[in-house]
């Protein structure tokens, strides 16, 4: 028999979506096909909401379990993991309502917005690393914004994917450090072109080439931008005296008027006297 | 260090301090240890107070606010005491002890422990 | 030894073992393996000969047969190296340059005198159709092929296992190159209710996807390549 284009086009779009029956949950829509599986909404029956499932190409349930060990307001919950009727591993979780970091930019958000964003990133990642697990393939397209605020790191790449080019660290054995880097490349990614230096400093020493020269784990790099937050001077930057000096005074704004106005208000009443 | 501790502190220094600058108005200086005690006793009083109220209320604003008003209050008050000359300098203690009042009122705000109000069961 | 597949009307209709090997096999020079490596890729190399040279039906025939022949009897499989592209690719390349090679020699021979024109016919029209490179072609050629072997074996096992009405259901929906019937005609045509209609097309599109997995396995060079074959294929 010779196939026509359109049968091997319907086939091609019908033989591989997932058989949900067995399961609660009813197919909807595909979302989008990401590292190890493809994303589907879902129609989850007995909670009635809508969910998101992943379906892995490969027969293997290793990352979902990895995933539902970590519970942190930046990991996506894991509703459900198990096996289709035709043997492929799926995980269901929750569905995320929001953009994508990268087109979340589009919308120029100011820079407190961005650094937020970034903090509960690090925060995400800095949990996985307390429990042994890293991330392996950070990049903006794996980091949802939530309409409400919520920030979400997606799609924990396991053993196999070695991440995305641009964000991949150099060396080949990967441990924390490298989440580090892809963390770095992830600041760099977000900051405007009027970023302040000391922001490109902490960056640049995230990603670092040696693993040694990057900061040792997540809460350090945390750290330094939660010093910069405060004003406080910040490890990765050497600023000269003048830029000291004016942090200083932002810092220390109310104060230095205040003690300025009492100084003014003596001078005057001195030479108000005088004359 | 709690608030009402930082209150009485920087409230003393800055009112010693102020009291200090009369040594630049020639006619009084010979009274200026009298103006110094009084000023730090003063200071102290609004430092108490300011730091009573930053416990209660957190707001810097509001902190700078109560400051000064106190401060602006006392230094009347010390402005207004009869006087041996018979002048009363109103403008040089009043303005300052505005200023003064509410730099002791922002310090309280900021820096200090609220402390916790211990319960009886 | 390689069957001589009619372009015009059907394919091979011959059975395949349910094993399929894989291409360590074929490099051995095990028979079967490069059997059914022909399989899939005749009618895709013979498509892409006459497009990319514009040769006529017999000239293809020539030299899609040669090429399987001799380029897959040599050190073929060893010289692949599955870090620089895929089989398929690696196949197509190979094609290319044998049919480069001997379409060389024979204008050489033929030395001084015009070459012969060549035209583009109505048959190699139907083949292009709405492709828009030889490579598209191939590509093109190389799924329907995957996709209409593995049918093949899923109508053998549902014969054999006593499937009629499964694969009756599958052929009548699936296979419909008309307006597809709805669930309910087909349930009332067979006399089965409509979720067993549901279920059947459910349990055959499974079996063909395991199979068309399976047939894919044999021609890719590990788990990497077929996952990325894999996602090509159905997105």
């Amino acid at each position: 028999m010779e196939l026509s284009d359109r049968i091997v086009r319907h086939l091609r779009e019908v033989v591989d979506l997932p058989d949900l029956s067995g399961t609660r949950y009813e197919l909807r829509e595909e979302l989008g096909r990401g590292g190890l599986g493809v994303v589907y909404a879902a129609w989850d029956a007995h909670l009635e909401r809508r969910v998101a499932l992943k379906v892995m190409d490969v027969e293997w349930a290793g990352e979902a379990r990895l995933i539902a060990r970590l519970e942190h307001p930046g990991i996506v919950p894991v509703y459900e993991a198990g096996t289709l009727a035709d043997g492929r591993a799926f995980y269901a979780m929750k569905l995320v309502d929001g953009t994508r970091a990268d087109l979340f930019l589009a919308g120029d958000p100011p820079l407190g917005e961005r650094l937020r964003v970034l903090e509960r990133v690090g925060e995400a990642l800095a949990y996985a690393h307390s429990c042994g697990v890293l991330h392996r393939d950070l990049k903006p397209q794996n980091i949802m914004v939530g309409r409400f605020g919520e920030v979400y790191v997606m799609d924990w790449a396991v053993d196999g994917v070695a991440g995305t080019p641009a964000f991949r660290a150099p060396e080949s054995a990967v441990d924390e450090r490298s989440d580090v880097f892809a963390f770095g490349a992830l600041l760099a990614f977000l900051l405007p072109q009027s970023a302040p230096p000391a922001l490109r400093a902490i960056a640049a020493k995230a990603m670092s080439a040696q693993p040694e020269e990057r900061y040792p784990g997540m809460p350090a790099v945390l750290r330094e931008v939660e010093r910069f937050q405060d004003g406080l001077a910040v490890e990765a930057y050497d600023e000269n005296p003048w830029q000291r000096v004016r942090r200083f005074a932002k810092r220390n704004e109310v104060l230095l008027w205040l003690l300025g106005a009492y100084a003014a208000i003596k001078f005057l009443l001195f030479f108000a006297r005088v004359i | 260090m709690n608030k009402i501790m930082v209150g009485l502190i920087f409230g003393a220094l800055l009112g010693a301090i102020d009291g200090a600058t009369a040594w630049f108005t020639p006619e009084v200086r010979s009274m200026m240890a009298s103006i110094m005690v009084g000023s730090t006793i003063k200071g102290m009083i609004v430092g108490l107070l300011s730091g009573w109220f930053a416990r209660k209320v957190d707001s810097i604003q509001w902190g700078i606010v109560l400051g000064s008003v106190l401060g602006l209050a006392f230094a009347y008050a010390v402005a207004a005491m009869p006087s041996e000359t018979g002048q009363h300098y109103y403008l040089e203690i009043m303005l300052p002890g505005f200023v003064v009042g509410a730099i002791v009122g922002f310090l309280t705000q900021k820096m200090g422990t609220p402390g916790q109000v211990k319960r009886t069961s | 030894m390689w069957r001589d597949a009619d372009t015009a009307i059907g394919g091979n209709g011959d059975r395949f073992p349910s094993t399929q090997l894989s291409l360590i096999e074929a490099a051995a020079g095990e028979p079967l393996a490069l059997e059914q490596i022909a399989a899939l890729y005749w009618k895709p190399v013979y498509k892409f000969i006459r497009y990319k040279f514009g040769k006529s039906n017999e000239e293809a025939k020539d030299l899609t047969q040669g090429f399987f022949a001799s380029a897959l009897e040599r050190d073929f499989f060893q010289r692949f190296d599955p870090s620089k592209a895929g089989f398929r690719t690696y196949l197509r390349l190979a094609v290319e340059r044998f049919a480069a090679s001997r379409h060389e020699s024979e204008t050489r021979q033929k030395r001084g005198g015009d070459a012969e024109p060549v035209t583009l016919d109505e048959t190699l029209d139907e083949i292009v159709g709405s492709a828009e490179s030889p490579e598209e072609i191939f590509s093109q050629e190389w799924r329907r092929q995957l996709f209409a072997l593995a049918i093949e074996e899923l109508r053998t096992e549902c014969a054999d296992s006593g499937r009629h009405t499964e694969w009756a259901v599958f052929q009548a929906y699936d296979l419909a190159d008309e307006s597809r019937p709805a669930y309910a005609e087909l349930a009332r045509l067979h006399g089965i209710k409509e979720s067993a209609v549901t279920n059947y097309l459910a349990w055959a599109r499974r079996r063909l996807r395991a199979l068309v997995t399976e047939r894919l396995r044999g021609v890719t060079s590990g788990p990497k390549e077929l996952r990325e074959e894999l996602r090509r294929l159905w997105s």
